[in-house]
């Protein structure tokens, strides 16, 4: 029965007034179950889409604010149902699919992160690992226990990186500490175009994207101001991102904790390479003779195409991928704005790990479809996660960032410097020759402190 | 279509009227005041307050200007793009509903207004208010057919296509299941006066034209007044609402 926690009603607190309007907009027209990634795999858990989800919130918090509620008073919640519901909610990548195709024009993405905050405040979420999120980013300001002296650790000796500039580079946690070929492909090109950029150092924290994916927004006030003001003190006109999650969080979240005047432009690294390529300044020499498709994020693609533009989230990592000499590149049949989502978004993977391997595994069935080798995207996450999917489902399509494809096709030098973290590497990768380049995959030498593993 | 029978008046009806149309007008504030449980704003406290929703939503309406808003009332509340991008045959369902149930509404409430008219004859216009409304006859019908169409379709999807069948609620089944209700009675009762359109004498029973009109007449101001500002009908008010705040989702 209903205990002293259970008796509070449902927070509505962190929504705003039009989302719980959207709430009461839903027609129930069953289109976003077509689609949600997560009911995909888990075809006997209807509750986990979104049109239950807010049919659930509704009779929810009808306990407390019907027209019966206000004649004969108010039902308490209880346990079971609140657990079912928080588990639903969390159940979610927001990968928001379910917005895009949503009859009502639902911001279902919004909606869900603002609905999750009310089930922390109340003691019901978040679940499984999330709740370390706030715990290892507020005590190193990255989830992997990692040192933040350590930030540039993997940077190779002879390319020159500027402590303050008009472009600067924010790598984020992943590229630092767990991809650093990613890292170093970013550094190799930028230098190699004669790029002046700078890197944030020690005073990169954190984007804080995996606490406002589930709800902690305690965190992130912090995080963005002190990335926000760490960017302006760098003098940044233009910051670049190589990392889905990271670009997410400066371009949308981040602006709605600063008060102060933001001056500098957040831009996928995807797009600051394709005006490269136009203008004839990438000079490729070697031919990846594989077949490629291209895993958009949700962060990059779904998540930023109404602020940023779709040329800007779908077409620039194509043009990106299609530029490089010998690859045979074909789309997924769910792609850009309908793409399947990886999985791992929303906490998902650091919250029900197995929900987020399933989907993984199915966008790997994805990529195998139209005989793709390689499934490329411009998401140190969705990499990690279609990797483990990946391994899980004993395939052998291997997974790769944009950039180290155009790296390796460039004949840039990839070697990661060595690293505290050298050992904790673990990712395909392309090994050069002067006149082509092997699919390989490094395997983690040590098991890591990753408490959360990667999720954003 | 007149339903002056079992003792209704006209004086019984015009205070019904009265009384419905007041408990939708509570109903549609008890809804604003209930999403006014949000907040104004990503930081903002909690305010609790009819009127900050109605704030809000305004806000959220016009933040991108009168064009913007212009544009998705009549793309996306008025023409439903987002159903049409996603299936045409729940277009087609939609707008016969929306369209067919709409003009119907406004027609019955410019009905009453005529019978008030006739009634009193107001500025001498009874004859003219009684010629009017005998021309609304093929509107009407029209409108009828279309929400009928609509109905069948929205109906037939839910039985026939397994997916949407799995995923349909008792919700889903009493809302489509009474609209339908609603459409048929309101043909039926018209039948049964003899001399439709396309029918004929068909189905003419004119002793109960008017107990069929009465119920249906019921039936359309109880899903109207008792059930949908207190259900989750509500999303027939807050859909556009909702395509209006969000610029239509784009």
């Amino acid at each position: 029965m209903a205990d002293q926690k259970n008796s509070k009603p449902l927070m509505t607190g962190f929504m705003l007034s039009t989302q719980l309007m959207e709430v009461d907009g839903c027609n129930r027209c069953q289109e976003c179950m077509k689609w949600c990634p997560t009911f995909a795999v888990r075809p006997d858990r209807p509750g986990i889409t979104p049109m239950y989800k807010n049919a659930r919130w509704r009779e929810l918090m009808a306990k407390s604010h019907s027209l019966r509620a206000k004649i004969f008073g108010a039902k308490p919640l209880n346990d079971d149902e609140m657990k079912v519901f928080t588990e639903d909610t969390y159940s979610c990548t927001t990968c928001g699919v379910c917005g895009t195709v949503c009859e009502a024009g639902i911001r279902t993405v919004e909606l869900w992160e603002a609905m999750r905050p009310n089930l922390v405040a109340r003691g019901d979420g978040p679940v499984g690992k999330q709740n370390m999120f706030p715990k290892l980013v507020k005590a190193d300001r990255n989830p992997y226990m990692a040192k933040q002296e350590d930030r540039l650790c993997w940077v190779p000796k002879d390319v020159k990186v500027q402590e303050s500039g008009e472009i600067v580079y924010f790598a984020g946690c992943t590229a630092a500490y767990r991809q650093q070929a990613l890292g170093v492909a970013t550094v190799r090109i930028l230098d190699s175009l004669g790029v002046p950029f700078a890197m944030l150092g020690k005073d990169e924290w954190c984007c804080a994207s995996a606490m406002v994916r589930t709800g902690q927004r305690d965190v992130m006030a912090e995080h963005a101001v002190h990335n926000v003001d760490a960017l302006k003190d760098a003098g940044a006109k233009k910051v670049l991102f190589a990392c889905a999650g990271c670009l997410r969080n400066a371009a949308v979240d981040w602006p709605l904790w600063y008060e102060g005047y933001i001056p500098y432009e957040t831009m996928p690294l995807s797009v600051f390479l394709r005006d490269a390529i136009r203008k004839g300044e990438i000079n490729y020499k070697i031919p990846l003779n594989y077949a490629v498709t291209y895993h958009d994020p949700c962060h990059n693609g779904r998540h930023l195409m109404h602020l940023k533009g779709k040329d800007w989230s779908f077409e620039s990592p194509r043009d990106c991928v299609q530029s490089i000499p010998g690859i045979k590149f074909r789309d997924m049949v769910r792609n850009r704005a309908l793409q399947r989502c990886c999985g791992a978004g929303g906490g998902v993977k650091a919250g029900i790990p197995d929900l987020a391997l399933d989907c993984a595994k199915a966008r790997v069935r994805d990529g195998e479809e139209v005989s793709a080798e390689v499934i490329a995207s411009t998401c140190p996450f969705c990499r990690r996660n279609i990797m483990d999917g990946r391994n899980d489902a004993k395939s052998g399509i291997k997974v790769l960032d944009v950039v180290e494809l155009m790296a390796a096709s460039m004949g840039l030098d990839m070697t990661i410097p060595e690293n505290p973290y050298t050992k904790f590497q673990e990712q395909d990768v392309l090994v050069c020759g002067p006149a082509e380049c092997k699919l390989d995959t490094v395997e983690r030498k040590a098991p890591g402190k990753d408490e959360v593993g990667e999720a954003h | 279509m007149a339903f002056y029978t079992l003792g209704l008046t006209f004086n019984l009806v015009i205070l019904l009227t009265v009384i419905i149309l007041a408990v939708w007008i509570y109903g549609i504030y008890f809804n604003f005041k209930k999403w006014g449980l949000g907040s104004t704003g990503y930081h903002d406290q909690l305010r609790n307050s009819f009127w900050l929703f109605l704030a809000t939503w305004v806000h959220e309406a016009f933040k991108d200007g009168l064009w913007v808003f212009l544009r998705t009332v009549v793309l996306d509340v008025l023409l439903l793009r987002r159903t049409l991008a996603r299936s045409p045959v729940r277009w087609v369902m939609h707008m016969s509903m929306f369209y067919g149930f709409l003009a119907l509404a406004a027609m019955s409430g410019f009905a009453l207004f005529l019978d008030i008219i006739e009634h009193f004859n107001l500025a001498g216009l009874a004859h003219e208010a009684e010629m009017v409304k005998e021309m609304l006859g093929l509107p009407f019908d029209v409108f009828g057919y279309l929400l009928l169409i609509g109905a069948t379709i929205a109906v037939s999807r839910r039985i026939l296509l397994k997916f949407v069948r799995d995923n349909t609620t008792a919700y889903d089944a009493f809302l489509i299941g009474a609209v339908f209700l609603i459409t048929i009675t309101g043909f039926y009762a018209e039948w049964m006066r003899g001399n439709s359109f396309l029918i004929g004498n068909l189905f003419e029973y004119p002793v109960y034209a008017p107990h069929f009109a009465l119920i249906h007449t019921v039936l359309a101001i109880g899903l109207f007044a008792l059930v949908l500002p207190w259900s989750k009908y509500i999303h027939v008010i807050a859909t556009p609402m909702t395509l209006i705040a969000n610029r239509g989702g784009e």
